[in-house]
């Protein structure tokens, strides 16, 4: 990545650079504070400009829920679960099922969230994961249907961010996807009238006896449990725009200081599910909209390697 | 009725249905700085009952409130909607209501509120997964945040609660358990000073099996607060913050 | 090749792939407002009012700089998650523009109503706030022009689609330009990587899946677009300038 050097911040902020700690320049000066390791091509926390942090998922960590995944990315902490409930599918799409997706950020997460209404960011990047999850073909919601018309699946895709460190969309779509993939929908029962049963695999091999104690022809039919059979899974790479750098995976101090995002969603090289910058100071060329698009390229890769990993843990344990 | 109730709860061998004898605790697990971003945090784990709580401050107090000389601690209770086995509905946030004023209640006794003047201490809990318990693991979890949180205390408060169901007195309930209760205890002490900063006490009790639960708490709440000792003072070390956190050492016993 | 010959056939309501639909912008309409535009692309018209540089209190004073608040109003008048991310997208667009620094300790609202929508909302949400913010003669350091673009499900890139036609697309982008081609205030960017300044993105906003091909045609459509549209914003504006002078 181009990295040039950027007009001398002021010399009055360098004098007294040299005569300070660095804790107490970090907090009076912050864009000087960054901008001077962005200077040597290099970020606070050590990483080089355009790589992401390091990135853990784990998955089923909710025994509660139907599937969930708990993905650290940094500091920035997100757990995912997903729960499923039985209801009617709508006349539109008769043979779909649907999702429900709630991204929230309760007070723990960070100390700019307090208690009350939900945080504007929370609402915004809600709305990002709906639009992306439904712009990419991640989740058939046919795979949702038990029968056409009658009966359905409504997943409750619920996310929560523990620790809020930045790129809160990236790690909020990742803990979706592998909660999503870790989602296991159980074992139903229809009869005669076409009324859904969920069924445990005990009570299953219960049931025909009762049935038959009961003296009655029993038609229940079984829809076996199965996980879901998902299409690419979508990666967003956040990148802060400043000056001429390009940093990838910002934390919680570089996008309060450098104002300028850029994210970009990727499913597979060549396929944009989004690209999102709202405003800030700093215009994206054609060119640096490639090169965010090329640091996403190599970050997806990464990515369904971690989640490939995962899901091999997790089948093991 | 009662039999079929108790049958359910006790095996023929006096044990509950985890194994655990009446008077036994589910195995914990205590840890502080859980969420990076804040002053202080501490996740625990009851058995499968797992909280978060992350403290901010001592920071600005909104402006709406009035103007007060000592601090203040504001206290917020969540649950996730998977927290609970049937997902949680718009009308949890009531339920949330009266735990955080349960919590602030429990923790108002054992911070020192004059160490800082006209600020506020928030303390946020979030409940990921309830399986009973949940406000004795809300409030010794918060007691740690605000130990690493640095926020002056008079001692950590370690909370327990118990069911009583039918005859038997079960310390620290499952969910399963506490469906069945006849009553229930909660007790909150502050461990090496032995003081008592909350109880609270349902159902219908006689005396006797009033104060045998009390003590059952109190004992497990003395063990309880002795292990989490250990926790905040590995913390402590690390960071070098021996001044701000003063507390007389507990008197070590066998 | 195929685009070619694509925008030579017309779209449901006749249009060409490169045609806007006729757009009206009117100002100074409401009478209580700091200033207050109507922007009108056929049948999707926003009403936008701007209400300050005035005092605000508490968590949202600024000691160094101006705070824009946007208030998304639908016709429904519910705010949802879809609105509230309209609001973030086009305040962070406005602050590109407004010189926030002249008036600091104080607030700058803009209200958005929808009227009517035909698609390419968010488009002229932007366009109507921008001529709003001129109206309201809050400092600016110069103008915006937003633009919609749809990718068809051939691939086929057209712009300013309407609603129907955003339902049935494969994909369809909002894309902000400044609108500057006289640049006089200084400290503004110079031309990077060699590209004129108005073809750098101040805002980007996707909906539906795209190949990265599309999503570049999409730029140079947008771009080709966004002139046509700056210079509507440019006339209309000098116009109403024009009659300023006139009447004083």
């Amino acid at each position: 990545m181009a990295v040039e050097e950027a007009s001398g911040s002021a010399s009055v902020v360098k004098d007294v650079a040299s005569s300070m700690e660095v804790e107490a320049f970090r907090r009076l000066f912050p864009l000087q504070y960054i901008e001077r390791y962005l200077d040597s091509a290099v970020r606070p926390d050590g990483r080089p400009l355009g790589r992401a942090r390091p990135t853990d998922v784990v998955l089923g960590q909710v025994p509660t829920t139907d599937g969930s995944a708990l993905v650290r990315l940094g500091n920035t902490t997100m757990l995912a679960g997903v729960k499923l409930e039985l209801c009617v599918p709508s006349a539109e799409t008769p043979d779909q099922g649907r999702i429900a997706i709630d991204f929230q950020m309760p007070p723990i997460c960070s100390p700019h969230v307090r208690p009350g209404r939900p945080a504007e960011d929370a609402c915004a990047i809600n709305e990002q994961l709906s639009i992306v999850l439904a712009s990419s073909q991640l989740l058939d919601l046919r795979q949702l249907s038990i029968t056409s018309g009658k009966s359905a699946w409504v997943a409750y895709l619920d996310i929560y961010c523990l620790n809020a460190d930045g790129s809160l969309l990236d790690a909020a779509l990742l803990a979706s996807a592998a909660a999503l993939m870790d989602l296991q929908i159980p074992t139903v029962s229809i009869n005669n009238d076409g009324k859904v049963q969920i069924v445990s695999s005990r009570e299953k091999q219960d049931q025909p006896m009762v049935d038959a104690e009961e003296g009655q022809e029993t038609k229940s039919k079984f829809v076996e449990g199965r996980s879901l059979k998902l299409g690419p899974v979508p990666v967003a790479l956040t990148c802060m725009l400043h000056k001429k750098h390009l940093l990838a995976d910002p934390t919680a101090e570089e996008e309060a200081v450098l104002q300028t995002v850029l994210v970009v969603v990727l499913d597979s090289p060549d396929k944009l599910i989004s690209l999102y910058k709202p405003g800030g100071q700093v215009v994206a060329t054609t060119s640096t909209v490639m090169d965010c698009i090329a640091l996403t390229r190599l970050r997806l890769k990464e990515v369904h390697s971690i989640l490939e990993e995962a899901t091999q843990t997790h089948e093991e344990d | 009725m009662v039999l079929e109730t108790q049958k359910a709860l006790l095996k023929s061998d006096g044990t509950r249905l985890d194994d655990r004898l009446p008077t036994y605790v589910r195995p914990a697990f205590l840890k502080t700085g859980a969420v990076k971003v804040a002053a202080g945090s501490a996740y625990a784990e009851f058995g499968s009952t797992k909280v978060i709580v992350s403290v901010y401050g001592p920071r600005e107090s909104k402006k709406a409130q009035a103007f007060s000389d000592i601090g203040r601690l504001n206290c917020d209770v969540k649950f996730t909607s998977f927290a609970t086995p049937l997902r949680g509905k718009a009308g949890q946030d009531i339920g949330d209501k009266e735990f955080s004023v349960l919590l602030h209640k429990a923790l108002e006794g054992a911070v020192d509120l004059h160490s800082f003047p006209k600020t506020t201490v928030d303390v946020f809990a979030l409940v990921l997964q309830s399986d009973g318990g949940d406000l004795p693991a809300i409030i010794t979890c918060a007691s740690m945040a605000l130990a690493d949180a640095g926020i002056v205390m008079r001692d950590i408060v370690a909370a327990i609660s118990l069911s009583c169901v039918g005859k038997n007195l079960l310390l620290d309930p499952t969910y399963k358990e506490e469906t069945q209760e006849d009553g229930s205890v909660m007790v909150a002490i502050m461990t090496s000073r032995r003081e008592i900063t909350q109880v609270t006490l349902t159902g219908e009790w006689s005396s006797t099996k009033a104060s045998e639960a009390l003590e059952l708490c109190s004992d497990a709440c003395q063990k309880l607060g002795e292990s989490v000792f250990l926790v905040p003072k590995v913390c402590i070390e690390e960071i070098g913050n021996f001044a701000i956190f003063q507390l007389p050492r507990p008197p070590l016993r066998n | 090749m195929i685009n070619l010959e694509m925008s030579e056939q017309a779209r449901v309501d006749g249009r060409t792939a490169n045609q806007l639909r006729p757009t009206l912008c009117s100002r100074s309409l409401l009478e209580r407002a700091h200033g207050s535009a109507r922007w009108q692309q056929d049948n999707t018209i926003i009403m936008a009012a701007v209400y300050g540089p005035k005092p605000v209190s508490g968590k949202k004073e600024d000691p160094e700089r101006a705070t824009l608040e946007v208030l998304w109003k639908t016709k429904s008048g519910i705010a949802g998650n879809a609105d509230k991310e309209a609001e973030v997208t086009i305040r962070r667009t406005l602050e590109y523009i407004v010189l926030s620094s002249m008036h600091p300790n104080t607030g700058i609202s803009i209200i958005l109503q929808v009227v009517n929508d035909d698609g390419a909302i968010l488009a002229c949400a932007i366009n109507a706030a921008c001529a709003a913010l001129v109206d309201a003669g809050i400092p600016l350091t110069g103008l915006i022009v937003a633009v919609s673009v749809g990718v068809t499900t051939h691939g086929v890139v057209v712009v300013d689609p309407t609603k129907v036609e955003e339902k049935n697309f494969r994909a369809h982008v909002c894309l902000v330009f400044p609108n500057r081609p006289k640049c006089t205030v200084a400290g503004l960017p110079a031309p990077v990587g060699g590209e004129p300044a108005e073809h750098g993105i101040i805002t980007c906003v996707t909906r539906g899946a795209m190949s990265v091909d599309e999503y570049m045609n999409c730029l140079e459509r947008g771009r080709a677009a966004s002139v046509k549209i700056a210079k509507f914003t440019r006339t209309s504006l000098e116009h109403c300038q024009r009659s300023y002078e006139i009447m004083s």
